[in-house]
């Protein structure tokens, strides 16, 4: 694609975002710097603002004490299956709310929103009673299959719908005799694609670092997901801060990397789908 | 097989049930349960068999409660502190990233996105840091800057105790939390853009439209709706506004609570002050509140459809 | 609705009682759980081998969270009752907490009969794990006996001597004033410290920290207008860094020679020496806190939670004793982790006579020793968090924007008289 003159951005505005940027990244640049040090040098002032060469120590510490590679498996083998799960349960459900007509159809949209504003810890010892009812404590499911019933991912979707999906195209598929599950998938869902690029990597970042969800529930320190687990190295009095941070910047890489790859996609997609 | 199983009509049911399910069991009991919740006194290390009905003592008791409206004022202070800007910014940042080249766009949309995506622990220590009164990041610019002729007048003269000042904690609450944000927002608009035909800006511009009138006239009308979105999510949000606050404030709030949002007070007022059933009935206050909110933003954007 | 709660515990209790009997006939439980935290669960797990030794066949699994984590999840297990550990760690300041509920077990009641163990902690301790009903509800495994750790070094060339620091407030203030004048170094990190000091200094028996037994509110007596006057004394004499614990500032100022005092717990000359100020060594010294003044600062405590596996429970009960009463295991502790020991039979042992290299080679653990045994306990009350935040805000008013301390007490008493009954 190529940009006209009149729509390009002027240099001085690109100049700004340059630099906007480089604030943006500036705490990321810090973290990393941060993980090569011991936590006497991180507590010092002025702290260190280049590279130092504690890393393997910090790492030594973070994997003897906590299970750390399993913890990074675990949270991402969590995020992969929480994400694709809220990719079907949310579509077919917006798609639902924004394209038909069904009883209660208001007031179960409201609840659903309503659901989205409770605070997450009001509701920890309900959703404790309820996992241990059904004898999910301490398993994945009891991460993955709460996360996927996402209020913001039926808000998400159905308002993507309701924008992307023309009616005439289902009635006239309706009409060539598909199928209503047909419709779904072999129509709407393709052109939902660049929604569920932003629903996907917002479910993903959302239970890469959920924090309240594992600790009602994971009780082994092998099944805690990573938030969970790098808290560990957290104690009111003495904390392994260069650890802890080495841990939470390895835990960033996964989620650049995915970023990385998706944001493209996510572009592209979203390009692709305002060419009606 | 025939394909009349599932009919227009029961079509949504089904389309609905997976999500529904698990709404119920996830969403639906949890609210119902902080509901009872709300009209009782509960010591929750008793058991649940502790739990004793009160009426409407909790609410009687949030709403005299000084330190609920202070939470509630600190609420609204952020929320407009964090959310107004990030709005602002993310408009005109989405439209400078949508006239780019393609690559430095893909780059920097990444760079802006990247607060989004990190974790609260390496929040909490880096912005420490950060604002740290004599060594921390900041400070230290603040101090470059002044030595500018011009801004040493605006700027303060001595070290800002950003964290522990009450009156300096809110902006850097709403600093973090604009720029945690701010990234994600321009990305939904950025979005929005690429749904905008390009020929009404080439047609705007052979009839002469300045970049403003273009603006004006094609570019926010066509963002319109992912605004209602982008805003109904930022006073959801604002609202419950609880991990910046808390981690910044070591879970306390504060001095003076300065950083004391509703939702870290709810958090401490049930897990540190052990009143389970005044925190919920001021969950529930709020839900009032936040619904209320919501309504009104549509409205808003439903009657100044031309904006 | 009070009907309906005694209905509901009755149930309980006798649910209790079934499964206690059931117990005493039934098959050798294979499997105990016990909840814990960093560094308790590594206590815990090097404390196993010599138990399981006693106990073949029996496995023990430790599940560990970050400490508020772990009291949070306990606060979500004793609230179902279900997926209980048979044995939970719990913290000072929870377990005043928790104990007001009814989901720990009284560990007075046989044939546990844990009163008879009296004698064997520290008195203050021992207070701290009985409720306000009376029941022994946790066993107490370290504790926190509060120091005052000054820098030698910066004393002599203000050419003072610990008695001055010591004598009486008032002496440790002026003192502050010659440090301040002579090294240019602040007497405290923050005048909070002072206020937090001189609250728990002189509560009368059986009153709590802010409020009595009968609920009144104790915030506008004479301990907290002076604990306030002192702390604006210090802030006025320009004495206080101004700086919170564990901010970089903080421990920056260790570093630089910026705080020439700290008052606090015991432990925090091993934190010093390991990572936060280890190029300090040799420079401090421990003391006891000025005018005779005694005070915790941490600790920790075992627990069995009420409605755990009635089964279990003996067992249990066997591994907390072990885990409190064994002498060699806490002395490791010690050791290992600058835990101070709960148990009183620890006390002859001569590692409390060895010099500490980073204390100038003080014996400073017969000080801390000395102190352990005459904190005295302060009664808990369910409304203590808030009025913490409620006391620390008001000492902020009179600090930063000089409000009246009258007025500010007078506030505070208003805000906790509306929670007193809560």
């Amino acid at each position: 694609m190529s940009l006209s003159r009149h729509t390009m951005t002027p240099l001085g505005a690109r100049l700004l975002v340059g630099l906007g940027a480089v604030l943006m990244i500036l705490p990321f640049y810090v973290m990393f710097v941060f993980a090569t040090h011991s936590r006497t040098e991180i507590f010092a002032v002025p702290p260190p603002l280049w590279f130092g060469n504690d890393l393997l120590a910090n790492f030594a510490i973070l994997t003897e004490r906590i299970p750390f590679w399993r913890n990074l498996g675990w949270s991402l083998y969590v995020a992969l299956i929480s994400t694709a799960l809220t990719l079907l349960f949310c579509s077919m459900g917006g798609y639902a709310f924004a394209m038909f007509e069904f009883r209660f159809k208001k007031p179960l949209f409201g609840l659903v929103l309503g659901t989205m504003l409770l605070p997450s810890f009001m509701s920890m010892i309900p959703s404790f009673m309820i996992m241990d009812l059904l004898g999910w404590i301490d398993q994945p499911r009891a991460l993955y299959l709460p996360g996927a019933a996402s209020a913001f991912g039926i808000f998400l979707m159905r308002q993507y719908v309701s924008s992307a999906v023309p009616r005439e195209l289902i009635e006239a598929a309706r009409m060539d005799g598909c199928s209503e599950m047909g419709i779904y998938a072999r129509i709407v869902l393709p052109l939902l694609k660049p929604a569920l690029g932003t629903l996907g990597l917002i479910a993903f970042i959302g239970s890469w670092n959920n924090f309240v969800g594992p600790l009602i529930v994971m009780r082994t320190p092998e099944n805690f997901t990573l938030p969970l687990a790098l808290r560990l190295l957290q104690n009111p009095v003495d904390t392994e801060w260069g650890a802890l941070i080495a841990g939470a910047a390895i835990a960033t890489v996964p989620l650049i990397a995915l970023f990385a790859l998706a944001s493209r996609q996510l572009i592209a997609g979203l390009t692709a789908g305002a060419v009606k | 097989m025939k394909r009349v199983l599932i009919t227009p009509a029961s079509a949504p049911y089904w389309l609905l049930s997976p999500f529904l399910i698990l709404f119920a069991v996830f969403g639906l009991f949890p609210l119902l349960f902080s509901l009872v919740l709300a009209f009782s006194r509960w010591e929750p290390t008793s058991g649940l068999g502790a739990m004793e009905w009160v009426g409407i003592g909790n609410f009687v008791f949030a709403l005299q409660d000084e330190w609920f409206w202070k939470s509630l004022f600190n609420t609204l202070w952020l929320g407009v502190a964090s959310a107004l800007p990030q709005h602002l910014v993310a408009i005109p940042l989405a439209c400078a990233l949508n006239g780019m080249l393609q690559r430095s766009r893909n780059l920097l949309v990444g760079v802006y996105f990247m607060p989004y995506i990190t974790s609260t622990v390496a929040i909490a220590i880096l912005f420490s840091s950060l604002f740290s009164t004599d060594y921390g990041l900041i400070n230290a610019a603040i101090g470059a800057l002044r030595e500018l002729p011009l801004l040493s007048a605006i700027l303060p003269a001595s070290a800002i105790d950003w964290l522990n000042d009450p009156d300096r904690l809110k902006p850097a609450i709403a600093t973090v939390v604009f720029w945690r944000f701010v990234g994600f927002n321009a990305v939904l608009y950025l979005a929005a853009l690429q749904t905008i035909p390009r020929d009404l800006y080439e047609a705007a511009t052979m009839d002469g439209a300045s970049r403003w009138q273009q603006f004006r006239y094609i570019t926010l009308p066509g963002l319109r709706a992912m605004m209602l979105f982008g805003i109904t999510l930022s006073i959801i949000g604002s609202l419950q506004l609880f991990e910046e606050p808390f981690i910044l404030t070591n879970g306390r709030g504060g001095n003076d609570q300065a950083g004391m949002t509703s939702a870290v007070y709810l958090y401490r007022l049930a897990f540190d002050f052990n009143d389970f059933g005044a925190a919920s009935a001021m969950s529930w206050l709020l839900f009032a509140l936040l619904a209320m909110a919501t309504v009104a933003t549509h409205r808003a954007f439903g009657e100044g459809r031309k904006l | 609705m009070d009907a309906k709660r005694r209905a509901g515990l009755g149930l309980a209790l006798a649910a209790g009682l079934g499964l206690w009997t059931r117990s005493n006939g039934g098959t050798p439980p294979r499997r105990l759980t016990v909840a814990a935290y960093p560094k308790l669960d590594a206590i815990v797990k090097a404390a196993l081998p010599a138990w399981k030794a006693r106990h073949p066949g029996v496995e023990v699994e430790v599940i560990s969270r970050e400490m508020n984590d772990h009291h949070t999840a306990m606060i979500t297990a004793l609230s179902t009752g279900s997926h209980l550990p048979d044995l939970m760690a719990l913290e000072v300041g929870y377990v005043g907490r928790f104990s007001q509920g009814r989901g720990l077990l009284d560990l007075r009641q046989s044939p546990l009969d844990g009163e008879k163990l009296r004698s064997r902690f520290v008195p203050y301790t021992w207070e701290q794990a009985h409720n306000h009903r009376g029941e022994l509800v946790a066993l107490p495994s370290d504790i926190g006996p509060g120091t005052l750790l000054y820098r030698h070094d910066i004393l002599q060339k203000a050419g003072l001597t610990e008695a001055d620091l010591t004598r009486s407030w008032a002496s440790f203030l002026q003192a502050g004033q010659q440090i301040r004048a002579r090294t240019g170094a602040y007497l405290l990190a923050h005048a909070r410290d002072m206020k937090d000091i001189l609250i728990r200094t002189g509560v009368q028996p059986g009153e709590g920290l802010y409020f009595s037994r009968d609920n009144r509110v104790l915030v506008r007596s004479p301990r907290f207008v002076r604990a306030f006057e002192m702390a604006r004394a210090v802030r006025r004499a320009g004495l206080d860094a101004r700086v919170y614990n564990w901010s970089s500032d903080w421990t920056e100022g260790f570093r630089r020679g910026t705080i020439a005092t700290q008052m606090i717990g015991a432990w925090l000359a091993g934190f010093l020496g390991s990572w936060l100020a280890p190029q300090t060594r040799g420079l401090w010294r421990a003391a006891q806190l000025p005018e005779g003044a005694y005070a915790a600062y941490g600790g920790s405590f075992y627990a069995l939670p009420a409605k755990a596996d009635p089964a279990n429970r003996i067992l249990a009960w066997d591994l907390m004793q072990h885990l409190t009463l064994n002498r060699k295991l806490l002395l490791d502790a010690f050791q290992a982790h600058d835990i101070f020991p709960a148990l009183v039979d620890t006390f002859d042992d001569p590692f409390f006579d060895e010099p500490l290299p980073f204390l100038g080679g003080q014996p400073a653990r017969r000080v801390w020793r000395d102190a352990a045994r005459k904190i005295t306990a302060v009664a808990v009350h369910r409304q203590d968090g808030f009025a913490d935040e409620v006391i620390n805000t008001e000492l902020d008013k009179v600090l930063l924007r000089d409000k009246d301390i009258g007025a500010a007490l007078a506030d505070a008493e208003r805000l906790l008289k509306l929670r007193a009954n809560r």
